[in-house]
């Protein structure tokens, strides 16, 4: 299992090459990849800003992705999240699941990312000409949370 | 010294020059616990002891969740203070 939380950049494509480089146990290969939009309904978005907590947020990611690893037989899984300054256009989070069949590793990284969404330490600032504010989980977020734990009993 | 981290917006209406606090100073107002140290805050900060009201807040100590907050703090701690999270 892979975690990353970096600051700069990155390329999903060559994440991904490198993940599943030489592997050859695997059926199946699921990504997701998460970028920052231009606009959020209708006001415009400039740049995006996300804080962490350095040495919490990965341990507290990585307990998630254990979690999902384990609950759907993932063979590895692959998460890289952006902090800092993002622009519009860049990838924020990519979430990449390997395992035998198709269906363990598409609902791997749609669980995955519903956790991200409302557990992982990580907090995300808005800024356009409008001004600023910090985006906190919708309800549909938590609604997905909820359900995507009630499929764990 | 005890060690105050303020995330997200918390990051934003904390001063600085409050990262770090000497414990006696804390220790002569009373504070013991995690909940003193709360009050301590908000009497001291009131923008950010009202930001921090208004929205539901955990706290880290020594990057363990602190389910407790009669826990006692310690020389040498660091206190996180999380706002809720937005990932992904």
């Amino acid at each position: 299992m892979q975690i990353r939380i970096t600051a700069d950049a990155f390329d999903s494509q060559a994440e991904i090459a490198a993940f599943t480089a030489g592997r050859q146990d695997a059926g199946a290969l699921v990504s997701f990849t998460g970028t920052c939009r231009a606009k959020t309904g209708d006001v415009a978005v400039e740049e995006l800003r996300i804080d962490h907590y350095p040495g919490f947020s990965e341990k507290e990611i990585g307990r998630l992705a254990q979690e999902t690893a384990a609950r759907f037989a993932c063979l590895d899984l692959l998460v890289v999240h952006r902090v800092g300054v993002i622009r519009p256009g860049e990838a924020i989070v990519l979430v990449a699941a390997l395992s035998i069949h198709r269906a363990d590793a598409f609902k791997a990284v749609e669980t995955l990312m519903d956790y991200l969404k409302t557990d992982a330490p990580l907090w995300k600032k808005e800024s356009g000409p409008q001004g600023a504010r910090w985006i906190e989980p919708r309800a549909e977020d938590h609604a997905r949370r909820a359900k995507a734990e009630e499929g764990q009993k | 010294m005890i060690h105050l981290v303020f995330l997200g917006k918390f990051g934003d209406v904390a001063p600085a020059g409050l990262g770090e606090i000497a414990l006696p100073a804390l220790t002569e107002a009373g504070v013991r616990t995690l909940a003193d140290l709360n009050h301590w805050l908000a009497a001291r900060e009131p923008l950010l002891g009202r930001t921090m009201a208004a929205t539901r807040t955990r706290m880290i100590v020594n990057q363990c969740v602190a389910h407790d907050l009669s826990q006692a703090i310690a020389d040498g701690d660091e206190i996180a203070f999380l706002p809720p999270m937005s990932g992904g």
